[in-house]
């Protein structure tokens, strides 16, 4: 499974499952506002 | 740093020039384009005792989505105090979002599909002391204006924008600036 990508300064890549896990502590805690289309 | 006048015909001497250049109002630290589809960018050595208060920038996004960006400060992970309140347009009705000791500020900027503008002013990141934000927000319906701290004595160099909501950014510009100290 493909994980998400993360960029240091100016260098993109796959987060590593480390990273992975702690993007998702990191963005469970509240959802942001519904997006909302102009 | 006091100010100074200079004078037509007189030496320059590069002393003055260093120290103007870096004790502008505002100076520019680093930018930086974002990426393709990415949900994190880590911004490294932004921080420093050269400045003691930052503004953040980043518009110019180019994706589609409601990219509502988050802010986390080095490896902080916990603590993070702050309140979104907003008003909706057509109703005027206000409302507001938390972050009650959550992993990172939430809603540091607005976000819309292809627009996302951020303009997130952090006071003492690099002091061994509390952090504080203020940004503004600003959605398709909404705007409001978010504000935080962080009360730890960590010094901190660098922060990492996160997008949550299964979404990501691509394209825009991130720009850093220091708020020339007043001495």
């Amino acid at each position: 499974m493909t994980r998400p990508l993360i960029q240091i300064d100016n260098e993109v890549r796959e987060m590593t499952e480390e990273e992975h896990a702690q993007y998702l502590e990191a963005t469970k805690d509240i959802s942001p506002l519904t997006p909302e289309t102009e | 740093m006091a100010t100074k006048t200079f004078s037509d015909g007189v030496a320059l001497p590069a002393s003055d020039i260093n120290t103007y250049l870096t004790n502008s109002g505002m100076t520019l630290i680093k930018s930086q384009t974002v990426g393709t589809g990415v949900t994190s960018v880590v911004v490294t050595n932004a921080f420093s005792t050269d400045y003691e208060n930052y503004l953040v920038t980043y518009n110019g996004i180019t994706n589609t989505g409601g990219e509502v960006l988050r802010i986390q400060l080095g490896a902080t992970v916990t603590g993070y105090y702050g309140n979104l309140i907003y008003a909706n347009f057509a109703s005027g009705a206000v409302s507001s979002v938390g972050d009650n000791n959550t992993a990172n500020w939430t809603h540091c900027s607005g976000g819309v599909n292809n627009f996302t503008n951020m303009q997130a002013t952090i006071m003492r990141p690099f002091a061994a002391a509390a952090t504080s934000i203020s940004a503004p927000y600003q959605d398709g319906a909404n705007a409001g204006h978010k504000s935080g701290w962080l009360n730890n004595s960590t010094s901190y160099t660098g922060f990492t924008l996160i997008v949550g909501g299964g979404f990501t950014i691509t394209g825009g510009t991130l720009v850093v600036y220091g708020y020339r100290r007043p001495t």
